[in-house]
């Protein structure tokens, strides 16, 4: 089943869908021209006749009117177009927006509220589990509701919502089962294929929309005209346009709402799906539903903006009168049914149920992965086929992460004045005359209290081990979101003042000045999506060799086992005549390049991509933290989120 | 004849409908976009001040205890220590006011006036520890001060963010085309938080642009 796809193939396919999408989209506007066509050709031909009868002479005229073929097609197009693009433009402006609109209210991270905390600590741990860094969170304080939603255009401005009844009513596992759901919706590009489906039906809706505003053009003008007893019944074809208009605006929207609805029923089992693999734990999100089956207030929203995001939500967020093929959401009963296989809706059982049975663990279709109840064995191959689809495993793992960091580092990322210190803190070089001259640099530059803060946290960081530091970066992020452009400014330069302080960048700068701007930037800067259309790997094969040629170089300094790894990634990457380049020219300035280059792939060959870039760091059989972490930001750059490798994982630091 | 001509009248009057819908939606297209833009600004201003928000509340939390503290040693000095306690309690309720307005100009001078008077009352507070140098070496004490100026710190960073943020929302309502909506779509000018008396002001770092 679907739960058997991967990331890649899930974002391939959305691709594909939406290029499906824009095939169907472009044969109803084909369909509405011709009926609009047709619409005013039968209006002349009706009036013809009526001149006919009343003795006039008429030239015959035929029904093919290029002209008039050609201004309606235009006119369609035009009108279908700018009402999609309007409705597209008013949703992409990122799922703040969004959140905005239904009065939601963002979480500062470092909240001492209680409910809040247990929200945001559940976000945090399925981020760092996923391998991206912790989103905005969304409170909906005057939703006592059970629901949840994810906005975004992309995963880079995603923001997850909660109602105040999720927060309230949901247990910890319930409540991770339906974060883990909203993730899915962000890792697997949901937001912007249902936002493109907006957009169309919006269009299609215009025209009619148009018809109704002809119509009662046609109605007053032809009011006041026969007032003035000035060619009567003048306005009869346009109220019959406007009317037609209508008719196929109201018949176009009524199947574009069917496709919408279709597709996002899909995509729900699909999050329910991923929830459970990552939770591994189908009771959690079965009894989330279960709670909102049995909730008098059930997953309804009170904002009047809810029906446009309402695709969005975990649940229904409106009570809808139209039946079962309009709703976005399939039935609770039948969500329940599949996530636990042996629960059979009977009327009184989702009242009864808060905390009761359900199935045993591992109901789903891909029980015989986790049959053993131990995780199945992980490597860097099983990590790169974990890319946007963490497991449970890694949830845990995430949550012993979050935990092996000293409090004062994880209270010092939770604000913003401290995430500063920390990622300075993190810059610091272990050798003291390099730290030293860094350390004169920031006193110069920064301000003085961060200065002496991350003086403070410099202690910490050094005995911070290494595989905790990007962790402890992804929690940092969200509060160097709350920077202002000015201090934000100011804090991109001290990165760059501290990562060139020995005249040359090593690798976790690198990593960590990656990480960190790829994921702020955007915030701060208008920023480009680059267009994915390459899916040849060959097309790009420079850059590919920039990227394995650099992978092969790190962790050795012989020739000969460089050339060893870089062959099996090129011969993963199904390039084997690809030639390697000399250390000279694979250095980070031209990886960066490189990079830039490699993210217009499409997702299925980035995924050859990074097992081939996986397959040359793996090829001594031994993976650095250095490497995990280059590995990572390779990744991240890619927009691939990466999991953190696991502790069976063949490490070797 | 007839029909040729009624077929050109409405075509031209289809054209003319068509060029007014296409550029009404133009338009529409634009406000829209300001509209969204202006949103991501007020979400900044109003992010901005929870940030200041939380550093606050944290200062009044460490209050009580520094004058518990205080106490033991400055028994002669209950007015002092009083009046502190009021400041914060003032400056605790003026904080809960503003941040269900953070908009409101009103609000936000009450606040930076509570602000004031408690950093002043504070400041007298510390000047007379000075002659009890009981109370200087106490570990408690020390590490509840250091405390206090590093969430004082926290404080002014925030404000200048807030501060920044607001500014930009204020600049972004008021140039061209959005001045033209911004009352009417309900973005009113924002007043920023400045803390009068404050020496982090004049410790607060120069941002140069």
């Amino acid at each position: 089943m679907s739960a058997t796809m991967d990331f890649f193939e899930h974002q391939d396919r959305a691709r594909k869908r939406t290029g499906r999408l824009i095939l169907l989209f472009a044969t109803a506007v084909a369909g509405i021209m011709f009926s609009t066509y047709l619409l005013v050709m039968a209006i002349f031909v009706f009036g013809r006749q009526k001149m006919a009868e009343g003795g006039e002479a008429v030239e015959v005229i035929s029904w093919f009117q290029p002209e008039l073929l050609g201004i309606v097609a235009l006119a369609t197009m035009a009108i279908v177009g700018l009402g999609s693009m309007f409705k597209v433009a008013q949703l992409s402006g990122g799922g703040h927006i969004i959140a905005e609109s239904l009065s939601g209210r963002q979480l500062i991270p470092d909240t001492t509220d209680r409910v809040e905390r247990k929200v945001l600590n559940v976000v945090e741990e399925m981020a760092i589990a996923s391998g991206t860094p912790v989103p905005p969170v969304y409170f909906l304080d005057n939703e006592p509701g059970i629901n949840a939603f994810a906005a975004g255009f992309a995963p880079e401005d995603a923001v997850i919502g909660i109602t105040r009844g999720c927060a309230e009513q949901l247990t910890r596992d319930q409540l991770q089962g339906v974060v883990a759901h909203e993730f899915s919706h962000i890792l697997n590009g949901d937001m912007r294929l249902n936002i493109r489906l907006i957009g169309i039906v919006h269009g299609i809706l215009v025209m009619g929309l148009i018809g109704y505003y002809v119509m009662q053009m046609a109605f007053y003008s032809g009011a006041s005209r026969s007032h003035s007893s000035n060619s009567k019944g003048n306005g009869m074809p346009l109220i019959a346009l406007g009317l037609g208009l209508m008719v196929i605006g109201f018949i176009g929207t009524l199947f574009g709402n069917l496709i919408k609805a279709m597709v996002s029923r899909q995509r729900e089992f699909l999050a329910d799906a991923s929830a459970v693999q990552f939770t591994r734990n189908p009771d959690g999100i079965g009894g989330a539903l279960k709670k909102i089956g049995g909730f008098d207030k059930g997953s309804a929203l009170d904002n009047p903006n809810a029906p446009v995001a309402s695709h969005m939500f975990f649940s229904m967020g409106i009570k809808s009168g139209l039946n079962a093929m309009f709703s976005t959401h399939p039935p609770l009963d039948d969500r329940i049914s599949r996530i636990q296989r042996n629960w059979k809706f009977e009327k009184g059982d989702i009242k009864a149920q808060s905390t009761g049975p359900g199935s045993a663990a591992g109901a789903m279709g891909f029980a015989g992965r986790s049959a053993s109840g131990a995780p199945p064995p992980l490597s860097i191959e099983t990590a790169v086929a974990s890319i946007g689809q963490p497991t449970e495993a890694h949830a845990t793992h995430a949550q012993e992460l979050i935990a092996a960091i000293p409090n004062s580092l994880v209270d010092a990322a939770r604000e913003p004045y401290g995430a500063r210190a920390v990622v300075y803190a993190l810059l610091l070089d272990e050798d003291d005359s390099i730290c030293n001259k860094q350390l004169e640099r920031l006193a110069a530059y920064a301000d003085k209290g961060v200065f002496s803060e991350t003086r403070r946290l410099q202690v910490a960081i050094k005995s911070l081990p290494d595989m905790l530091r990007l962790p402890l970066i992804d929690l940092a992020i969200p509060a160097l979101r709350a920077l202002s452009h000015s201090q934000y400014v100011a804090f991109r330069k001290n990165v760059n003042v501290l990562v060139e302080a020995d005249r040359k960048i090593n690798l976790f700068e690198w990593v960590l000045q990656k990480i960190v701007l790829r994921h702020l930037e955007p915030q701060f800067t208008a920023v480009r999506q680059p267009r994915t259309a390459v899916n040849q790997l060959s097309v790009v094969g420079d850059a590919v060799s920039v990227l394995l040629s650099a992978l092969s170089y790190v962790g050795t300094r012989d020739v000969a086992t460089a050339g060893k790894a870089f062959a099996i990634g090129a011969g993963q990457a199904g390039l084997n005549d690809l030639k390697q380049r000399p250390l000279k020219e694979a250095r980070l300035r031209a990886l960066d390049e490189a990079l830039d280059e490699l993210a217009k792939l499409t997702p299925s060959a980035k995924r050859t991509l990074i097992a081939a870039a996986a397959a040359t760091v793996a090829a001594d059989r031994k993976i650095t933290t250095g490497e995990a972490e280059l590995l990572r930001a390779v990744a991240d750059t890619l927009a691939c989120p990466m999991p953190p490798l696991l502790p069976d994982d063949a490490l070797v630091t | 004849m007839l029909e040729t001509t009624l077929l050109l009248a409405l075509s031209s009057s289809m054209v003319i409908a068509i060029v007014l819908g296409v550029g009404l939606l133009l338009l529409i297209f634009f406000v829209v976009s300001i509209y969204n833009q202006l949103v991501t600004l007020r979400e900044r201003c109003d992010n901005g001040f929870s940030q200041i928000e939380v550093q606050l509340k944290r200062r009044y939390d460490l209050i009580p205890n520094l004058v518990e503290i205080a106490k033991g040693y400055m028994k002669h000095e209950r007015e002092t220590l009083e009046a502190v306690i009021q400041a914060r309690n003032s400056a605790a309720s003026a904080t809960t006011n503003a941040s269900t307005n953070s908009g409101d100009a009103a609000a936000i001078t009450a606040l930076a006036g509570a602000e004031g008077v408690l950093t002043q009352s504070l400041g007298r507070l510390f000047a007379l520890s000075e002659s009890y140098p009981d109370l200087k070496a106490n570990q408690n004490m020390m590490s509840l001060q250091e405390e206090l100026s590093s969430t004082e710190n926290k404080v002014a960073f925030a404000r200048q963010a807030f501060n920044d943020v607001v500014t930009s929302y204020n600049i972004g309502r008021a140039k061209f085309p959005a001045v033209i909506f911004s009352n009417m779509m309900g973005f009113p000018d924002r007043p920023l938080l400045e803390f009068e008396n404050a020496e982090q002001i004049q410790e607060a770092p120069k941002m140069s642009f």
